[in-house]
């Protein structure tokens, strides 16, 4: 059979891969190697930022400061989001084209911003 | 057919063994049908999420009456269901990474953990649920402990949060038939073949981010 010489071009046969090499596992693709040590980076930022979350409404718990403990919570909540979005999701090595897509929902928001501010200051 | 188009129909050839690419797309790159579709789901199931969360927003606004979540909810616990599902969604990287690598051992361990992490937090949610209703909180009323609270405190945190859990179900669901797949070996062939890992993925990851926001929006705020 030609197999052989088929796949002789290409990347060696997965079942030769050990795990226990992880860190560049397919020579020929170099834009594909592993994000494992991002995801555990990603991964701890998000515990510590939940953790802040956690705490935040009771440092800020006196009406005065409820505009402040929004800006903090909602600041918060967007920023582990898009962490989750662009490193869990992959959507930072998307193509535009697919991030597009992916930010339908936030122009939902961008409008539901508008017509609250509409609302505050009118 | 000219070598172009037979691999812009896939790999269906079988003589290409381990090696399934997508052709490159102008605006799309490399991603398969699949991821594509997925995304487009996620997009629209954002945005009945934003309507919602939206609604929600404007009963809360509008209603001087209602009480401070922290005051009837567990933030505690709920912190730790955040957390466990933070946890399954890196757990999930890793079973995309394990079937990139064609890893199959590791591609069905990290994929139990993730169900394991989905399972745990929908055990959390019915255990609080049940205490929350036990306290007077249901869909139409909302009594706390024998205090009248706003009515549309129970609807409105039921049906954010009810949307959400029903989402972790068919997450886990959806895991589970992803498992039998990756039991059987069919996504460490190498290739494209951890596709199917990858977009339960990213549903997985959508089901942790939009949590996010709802454990802010109506847990903290």
């Amino acid at each position: 059979m030609s197999q052989s010489k088929h796949t002789s071009g290409h990347a060696p046969a997965p079942a030769s891969h050990a795990p226990a090499s992880s860190g560049h596992a397919e020579p020929g693709h170099g834009e594909e190697h592993s994000h494992k040590a991002t995801y555990i980076t990603i991964f701890l930022i998000l515990g510590f930022l939940t953790v802040v979350e956690v705490f935040v409404p009771q440092v800020y718990a006196s009406a005065y400061d409820q505009h402040l403990k929004m800006l903090l919570l909602v600041g918060l909540a967007v920023s582990k989001a898009v962490l989750v979005g662009l490193y869990f999701m992959h959507l930072k090595w998307e193509k535009p084209w697919l991030k597009w897509i992916a930010l339908m929902p936030v122009y939902m928001g961008i409008f539901t911003i508008i017509l609250m501010l509409e609302t505050v200051y009118r | 057919m000219s070598m172009a188009a037979t691999k812009a129909l896939g790999a269906s050839d079988g003589h290409d063994h381990g090696h399934h690419e997508v052709a490159e797309d102008s605006h799309f790159g490399k991603a398969t049908g699949g991821k594509i579709a997925m995304w487009i789901f996620i997009a629209q199931d954002g945005m009945s999420f934003g309507g919602l969360l939206l609604a929600y927003g404007l009963l809360r606004i509008f209603s001087p009456d209602w009480p401070v979540p922290s005051h009837v909810l567990g933030i505690g616990l709920t912190a730790v269901a955040t957390f466990i599902l933070i946890c399954s969604s890196v757990s999930m990287v890793m079973a995309v990474e394990a079937a990139k690598a064609a890893d199959k051992a590791a591609t069905v361990r990290w994929l139990m953990l993730t169900i394991l992490g989905g399972l745990s937090f929908l055990g959390i949610q019915a255990y609080e649920y049940t205490h929350l209703v036990e306290a007077g909180i249901t869909f139409s009323s909302s009594t706390f402990h024998g205090v009248d609270i706003n009515d549309r405190f129970g609807s409105t945190f039921y049906a954010v949060t009810g949307f959400h859990g029903m989402h972790v179900t068919a997450g886990v669901i959806y895991l589970i038939c992803v498992l039998r797949g990756a039991l059987a070996g069919k996504f460490t062939t190498g290739g494209n073949s951890y596709s199917p890992v990858e977009i339960v993925g990213l549903f997985w990851h959508f089901v942790d981010l939009v949590w996010i926001l709802v454990f802010t929006f109506i847990y903290l705020l």
